[in-house]
């Protein structure tokens, strides 16, 4: 009787921890069309992250282009032994961290520019979020993607760790390197700020 | 200060709610008893939810999926997509090819480029004809080649082919535009120099044309602008002038040793024959051919014998073609230098060195030639000096008016012969051998002149006495006469009567009206 509990415990419980699993078992199984289930699902998130980790929305949906695409490449490889989710959003982060080392590559040849001034003065029209967005902006890549993972799209460390492919105390350490900076960034507006 | 860090580390893990039990319990207890660990907590949970308030979410893309499903496609076609290898699988195969058949068969390209000459060469060597009747080479001509080693190709462009040394001594012949052609008549000058008569004359003549036949074999042209010469006309020119030189010294010994005071050379049979012998056994069937893109040398054996066969035929031809008022092909020598600075045929540049400019084909023969002194000659054109001084002070002599006969009578009227106003003593310098026999070449000359126009003289005496309108013009000149005479002979009777009566006055009147009248 314990025994069949267990079952009927595990069964549903599987089924809600990815009901992804399906939709990929009906993809590798040939019903291609599934995909544009998986892609409605996921489609937004996706295009969110990028947009959050590059900071700007240029060239966000060229990068989620090849996600998708990528995706729909291996899917057929996939092996079920994560959620569907973290090896979607790893491959997100490793398209992000393409784009941006390329960005930084193709810097070095462009021409120096004047350097825009991170905050613009405090007035009344002054949007604080803005501000917020743009100190983050400013932080180090490694830095920048845990912490907008953790407090923008609401992943945990395991998640932020299994995405960023590392281990979770230098997710943890990074968060809080992250704050720390962010903090020193933003303490000439601090009392605006109300911090 | 680290395990402050490591504090607000916690602190910061704390707030994300990822901290196990017990560091969550360590953490608590120290906030407790830490109002700055209390201060900083305030600070990052501030801090973060300006953080997660900050979210500004990226509107939607509607065209997310189409765009996709088209780039998925577009890639699926692509990947299948066997035309974009066809050249490169083409290109691989037709190499692989090619290294198959050279690898098997690596003389091929070489085959084909000799092919390649072969049908080249046979195109420039098909229907060659001798110079001679292309150009209508005289005895002129073939003694300027012998003396003055030039050969006219093309007398209208007033193309040359020219023989001579070069600095280092190497015989050459090129083939250029001469400014001038030779005088025509280097050889009547020769002659008259040196006092041949009539039968000499004939005998240098046949001597000269026997080579025409042999000249005409050693050039030939074609109607692809292409001449071959063989290299052999070198020695022949040189046994021409031998034999021209060695029949002037036998005939006339005294002029030609005037004329050649320094020539030591002995001209006899003997040696002629033995030039002509040697000059046949150099191989004659090589011909150096000049054509408008390539000089190059081949063997060619040219059949005098057929072709005189053929121009019999083609001269009947002709007269048919003028009948039919043809116009005959005329034959020019284009030469085109643009590629003058192509690579040389080290093959045989050994024999010859050829060298073309824009208005020059030179080609300079090197170990063909057989040994022939050569014979050091006088300009003719000095000669000619002396002999038009010579002439100058000879009185032309002309034979006396020969008196009119008219009826039964015969009446002589004296005419006023018109004479040079300078008539000069004439003053012949008898001791001038060259002068004498140059007055007497002249009448030669002239005698010759008369024997080559005999023909035609004919025809004109025939066409002269068929004259109808001469004719008429004598018969009116007869009657013209006859009234002059019955006139004179009625003045006479008419003088005879008054005579007596009027003498003087008559004497008057017809000293007035008739100037002279002798009877």
């Amino acid at each position: 009787m314990e025994h069949e509990q267990k079952e009927n415990m595990q069964q549903p419980k599987i089924l809600s921890l990815d009901d992804d699993f399906s939709l990929i078992k009906r993809f590798i199984d040939g019903e291609e069309l599934v995909f544009n289930e998986l892609l409605k699902r996921h489609k937004e998130k996706i295009r969110n992250i990028i947009y959050l980790t590059l900071s700007n929305t240029d060239g966000v949906d060229d990068i989620a282009q090849e996600v998708f695409i990528t995706v729909y490449r291996h899917l057929k490889s996939f092996r079920f032994e994560s959620q569907f989710t973290t090896w979607l959003y790893r491959i997100t982060i490793n398209k992000c961290k393409d784009h941006l080392r390329k960005k930084n590559i193709r810097s070095i040849f462009l021409p120096l520019r004047d350097e825009e001034p991170v905050f613009e003065s405090i007035n009344e029209d002054t949007d604080i979020k803005h501000i917020v967005r743009n100190a983050i902006s400013t932080l180090p890549d490694k830095l920048r993607i845990p912490l907008v993972l953790k407090d923008l799209d609401g992943f945990s460390y395991q998640e932020i760790a299994d995405t960023m492919e590392c281990e979770i105390g230098t997710v943890k350490s990074r968060i809080f390197r992250a704050r720390e900076s962010l903090k020193k960034i933003l303490r000439p507006l601090e009392k605006e700020l109300m911090l | 200060m680290k395990k402050n860090n490591t504090d607000i580390e916690l602190l910061s893990a704390y707030i994300d709610g990822e901290l196990s039990p017990a560091e969550k319990k360590y953490i608590e207890e120290k906030i407790k008893s830490s109002l700055e660990l209390q201060k900083e907590l305030s600070d990052l949970k501030k801090l973060k939810e300006l953080t997660s308030s900050s979210v500004n979410r990226i509107s939607e893309s509607p065209f997310f999926e189409t765009r996709l499903f088209a780039n998925l496609n577009a890639e699926s076609q692509s990947k299948f997509n066997i035309k974009k290898w066809i050249p490169i699988s083409s290109l691989t195969v037709i190499t692989l090819a090619l290294m198959a058949v050279l690898k098997f068969n690596p003389n091929l390209l070489d085959d084909l480029i000799k092919q390649q000459k072969s049908n080249l060469v046979g195109f420039y060597k098909e229907n060659l004809q001798p110079l001679l009747y292309a150009a209508n080479l005289t005895n002129e001509d073939i003694f300027n080649f012998a003396v003055y080693q030039e050969l006219p190709l093309d007398k209208t462009n007033n193309q040359i082919l020219k023989l001579g040394y070069d600095p280092k001594g190497s015989e050459f012949f090129e083939i250029k535009k001469a400014n001038q052609i030779n005088g025509a008549d280097n050889l009547q000058k020769f002659v008259t120099a040196l006092d041949f008569d009539e039968n000499e004359i004939k005998n240098i003549d046949s001597i000269i044309g026997s080579y025409s036949e042999q000249i005409s074999a050693l050039v030939l042209v074609n109607n692809q602008n292409a001449v071959a010469i063989n290299p052999n006309i070198w020695n022949t020119r040189k046994i021409i002038l031998a034999d021209i030189l060695a029949f002037a010294e036998k005939h006339a010994s005294s002029n030609f040793n005037k004329m050649i005071p320094t020539q030591k050379m002995q001209f006899d049979d003997h040696s002629i024959a033995k030039w002509v012998n040697e000059a046949k056994t150099i191989k004659d069937n090589q011909y150096i051919f000049c054509t408008s893109d390539s000089i190059f040398k081949e063997d060619y054996v040219f059949d005098m014998t057929e072709y005189e066969k053929n121009m019999e035929k083609m001269t009947e031809d002709l007269a048919e073609l003028s009948e039919q008022k043809a116009v005959l092909r005329e034959y020019h020598f284009k030469i085109d230098s643009s590629n003058n600075k192509q690579k040389k045929n080290s093959g045989w540049t050994n024999q010859f060195e050829v060298f073309v400019d824009s208005d020059i084909i030179k080609v300079s023969v090197q170990s063909i030639a057989i040994d022939i002194p050569e014979i050091d000659l006088p300009n003719f054109d000095s000669i000619a000096i002396i002999i038009h001084e010579a002439t100058q002070n000879i009185k032309s002599v002309r034979p006396p008016s020969s008196p009119m006969t008219v009826g039964n009578k015969s009446y002589n009227y004296e005419y006023n012969n018109v004479t040079p106003k300078n008539k000069r003593k004439s003053e012949v310098n008898l001791d001038s051998l060259m002068q004498i026999k140059n007055m007497q070449n002249d009448k030669n000359r002239t005698q010759q002149k008369d024997r080559i126009k005999s023909e035609t003289r004919e025809n004109s005496i025939q066409f002269f006495y068929n004259d109808s309108l001469i004719l008429m013009q004598n018969q009116e000149l007869k009657k013209e006469m006859d009234k002059l005479r019955k006139e004179l002979q009625r003045f006479r009777e008419d003088f005879k009567e008054p005579q007596n009566e009027n003498n003087d006055t008559i004497k008057k009147d017809s000293s007035d009206d008739v100037e002279i009248i002798e009877i």
